[in-house]
C-alpha cells in the first residue's frame, strides 16, 4: 500500500462536512414535521401532542379544493411534459449530431435558466390578453405553463435512458423488416419507458410545488396548495400549514422513492 | 382515473365560469374570509362566492391589470384603493344599490383616500402602537418614546417590527415631521433617532404574539390584534396609541372594471354592511371593521377590547398612510437602509 488512490471519503474533515450539509438540508423539514403535531395554535411554542391540525386541515373545504387542483393540474402537465419531453429526446439523439443541436438544447431547457419570476410576469401579461379576448378562463392555463417549464425535468432523464441505449437493436428490428412504428413500439419505448416514467414523476413533483408562475397565471377559484399556504403569510400562521406541508411532503417523498427505484441500475 | 379527467375535460370547458348563474369571485388576502359569512350569504341569496387568496397588494394590483383575471372583488389596502382608482381599474359604487351603505360609521366615511366612500367599502382595519407589559415597564406607554427613546427597564427586553412604512412614519410623527416626508430636516432626525435607539432594542422581527406571551420580549411595535391575543395571555400587557402620531390601516371591497357579476358583487357588498354580518368577518379575522352597531354582535371580549375599539381620546392622533411620493419613498429606503446594518 504504497500509494493510495484519491477517493473524497478520505479528505480532511469529510464527516464534519457530510454532517453539517445533512443537518442544514434535514433538520429544518424535520422541525417542520413535529411542528404539525403541536397542540397549541404557535408555530414555535410547543404545546402538547395533538393531530388537530392535520384534521383541521382536512375539513377546510379550501384546502381539499386546492389539493384536488394542484393534482389535476400536476397529473396533466406530468403527461404532456413527458409525452413533449420524450418526442424532443428522440429527435436530438436518435440522428447524427446536427447542426444547430445546441441550440436546440438550450431551447429546451430554457425553464431552467430563465428566472421564474419572469416567465411568470411574461405568461400573465400573454395569458391575460388571450382571456380578454376569449373570456375563457379554464384551468388549461395553468396546465399549459406547468407543461411548459416541466418539460427541462422530463426530457433529462429520458435523453439520459437513450443516450445509454445503443442503436443495435433497433437497427435488428428494421432488417427484420418492422415498420418504423413498429420498431418504435416493440422495442424503442419498452425499453425507454422506465425514463419516461422517471421524468414524468419529476415533472409531476415539480408541478405540484410550483408558487412563483402559479401565483401569477391563476384565475378565479383556482388556488392550489402551494399558493393557498402563501396567502396564509399576511396573517398569523398556525400549525395547520405545517400539517400540509407534511402531507405534501409525504407525497413527494413517495415518488422521489418510486423514481430511485426506477432509475437505479439494474445490476 | 376516468372521472378525474371528465372533470378536467369539464373544468377545461367552462368558459363561462365567471358570468354563469349566481357565482362572485372575491379576489382577497388568504385566511381573512369567514367561511360562515360566506354559507350565510348563500342560504340567503343563492349566490357561491369563491375565494381566491392573495399576500401582497402588489401581486393583486399586478394581476388586476394584466387583465382578463376573472375577479369580480379586490380587497386592497387604503393607500392602494387611491391607486385602483386612479388607474381606473375599478368602478365607482353604485350608492343606490346599496342600503347599507350608510352604515359605514362617520370616521370611515370620510376617509381623505376615499371621500364619501364612492369608491370602496371597509373590509377590516387596526393600528400599529406599542404593546408594552406593564409589569415591567409602568411607566407613559401612548408615546413612541418607549422605543425611540427606550426606558432603562425595557433596554435591550423591546423589538421592532420590520415594517419599513409603519416604523419609519412612526418616526417621523415622533420628530414632528408629517408622513411621506421631504423635509431633510426631519429625516435627519428620524435617522439620528433611530440609529441612537437601535442598540437598546432587542430584535426587529415579526412574531410578537409569540415573544411577548411567553416573556421573550417586554415590549414590541405591534399591530392592534396581535397585541389583543398577547394579553388573553397575558393579561399585564397594555396596547399604547402613540399621541405624536400611529399609523392606521385599513382593507376595502371595490368592484372591478372588468367584474362579470356586478349584481351578485353589489348584493355580497350590501350583504357585509350590515353589523351583523360585519361582526362575522371581525370574528373571523380578530379586527374591527368600520360598520356601525356591529360591536353588538362581535365577540364580548373584542367589543370591549382596547386595542380593537380606539379610546376616544386617543382617536385623534391615528394617521393613515398616503400614497408617498418618489422622492419621500427614496428618503424612507435610505433611512431603512442604513437602519437595517
Amino acid at each position: 500500500m504504497a500509494e493510495r488512490s484519491f477517493h473524497v471519503a478520505r479528505l480532511p474533515g469529510f464527516a464534519t462536512t457530510a454532517i453539517i450539509v445533512f443537518l442544514a438540508l434535514y433538520l429544518p423539514i424535520i422541525t417542520l414535521v413535529v411542528y404539525s403535531f403541536n397542540a397549541s395554535t404557535s408555530l414555535a411554542v410547543w404545546g402538547g401532542f395533538s393531530l388537530d391540525w392535520y384534521a383541521k386541515a382536512w375539513a377546510n373545504t379550501q384546502v381539499k379544493d386546492a389539493t384536488m387542483r394542484s393534482l389535476i393540474i400536476a397529473s396533466f402537465a406530468a403527461l404532456i411534459s413527458t409525452t413533449v419531453a420524450t418526442m424532443a429526446a428522440l429527435g436530438t439523439t436518435r440522428r447524427r449530431a446536427f447542426k444547430g443541436q445546441t441550440a436546440i438544447y438550450v431551447m429546451i431547457n430554457q425553464p431552467l435558466m430563465v428566472p421564474e419570476i419572469v416567465t411568470a410576469v411574461a405568461l400573465m401579461i400573454l395569458f391575460g390578453l388571450i382571456k380578454q379576448a376569449t373570456g375563457i378562463h379554464g384551468l388549461g392555463y395553468l396546465i399549459l405553463a406547468h407543461s411548459a417549464f416541466c418539460i427541462p425535468f422530463a426530457y433529462l432523464p429520458i435523453r439520459a435512458r437513450l443516450e445509454g441505449m445503443d442503436l443495435t437493436l433497433e437497427t435488428a428490428a428494421a432488417d427484420l423488416y418492422a415498420t418504423p412504428w413498429q420498431t418504435f413500439r416493440r422495442v424503442t419505448l419498452p425499453l425507454l419507458a422506465p425514463g419516461m416514467i422517471a421524468g414524468a414523476m419529476l415533472a409531476f413533483v415539480i408541478s405540484l410545488d410550483d408558487v412563483v408562475i402559479t401565483e401569477f397565471v391563476k384565475s378565479g377559484g383556482q388556488d392550489t396548495l402551494p399558493t393557498y399556504m402563501l396567502g396564509q403569510l399576511r396573517r398569523q400562521l398556525t400549525p395547520e400549514i405545517n400539517a400540509i406541508s407534511t402531507m405534501l411532503l409525504a407525497v413527494t417523498v413517495v415518488l422521489l422513492t418510486a423514481f430511485f427505484l426506477l432509475t437505479r441500475k439494474k445490476d | 382515473m376516468n372521472r378525474l379527467m371528465t372533470a378536467t375535460a369539464l373544468l377545461l370547458a367552462t368558459t363561462g365560469l365567471a358570468s354563469a348563474e349566481g357565482v362572485l369571485q372575491l379576489y382577497n388576502w388568504g385566511n381573512y374570509t369567514s367561511p360562515e359569512l360566506l354559507e350565510k350569504f348563500k342560504a340567503e341569496t343563492g349566490i357561491t362566492v369563491t375565494v381566491t387568496d392573495y399576500d401582497s397588494n402588489d401581486v393583486a394590483l399586478a394581476k388586476i391589470e394584466a387583465g382578463g383575471h376573472g375577479f369580480d372583488l379586490v380587497v386592497p389596502s387604503a393607500n392602494y384603493v387611491q391607486i385602483f382608482t386612479e388607474k381606473g381599474l375599478t368602478t365607482p359604487l353604485d350608492l343606490a344599490r346599496l342600503p347599507n351603505h350608510a352604515n359605514i360609521a362617520p370616521e370611515w366615511r370620510g376617509v381623505e383616500w376615499d371621500p364619501g366612500r364612492a369608491n370602496s367599502i371597509p373590509w377590516q382595519w387596526g393600528t400599529v402602537g406599542v404593546a408594552v407589559d406593564t409589569a415591567i415597564y409602568g411607566g407613559d406607554i401612548n408615546t413612541s418614546a418607549v422605543w425611540l427613546e427606550v426606558p432603562d427597564e425595557l433596554k435591550g427586553k423591546i423589538n421592532v417590527v420590520p415594517e419599513m412604512t409603519d416604523i419609519v412614519t412612526l418616526a417621523t410623527l415622533y420628530y414632528g415631521g408629517q408622513p411621506c416626508s421631504e423635509d431633510l430636516e426631519v429625516l435627519k432626525k428620524v435617522r439620528d433617532g433611530l440609529l441612537a435607539a437601535k442598540p437598546n432594542w432587542i430584535a426587529m422581527d415579526y412574531g410578537a404574539t409569540e415573544k411577548m406571551s411567553n416573556k421573550d420580549w417586554a415590549a414590541s411595535v405591534n399591530w392592534n390584534g396581535s397585541t389583543m391575543r398577547i394579553r388573553q395571555n397575558l393579561p399585564t400587557v397594555a396596547y399604547g396609541y402613540p399621541r405624536e402620531g400611529y399609523t392606521l390601516w385599513m382593507d376595502s371591497v371595490m368592484l372591478l372594471k372588468d367584474a362579470q357579476n356586478v349584481d351578485e358583487a353589489y348584493a355580497f357588498m350590501d350583504f357585509i354592511l350590515k353589523p351583523e354580518n360585519a361582526a362575522m368577518i371581525s370574528n373571523f379575522a380578530r379586527y374591527a371593521n368600520g360598520v356601525s352597531g356591529s360591536e353588538a354582535f362581535m365577540d364580548p371580549e373584542m367589543a370591549t377590547a382596547p386595542e380593537v375599539v380606539i379610546p376616544e381620546e386617543h382617536k385623534a392622533a391615528g394617521v393613515f398612510m398616503p400614497v408617498c411620493s418618489e422622492t419621500s419613498r427614496e428618503y424612507m429606503t435610505a433611512i431603512w437602509t442604513e437602519l437595517q446594518k
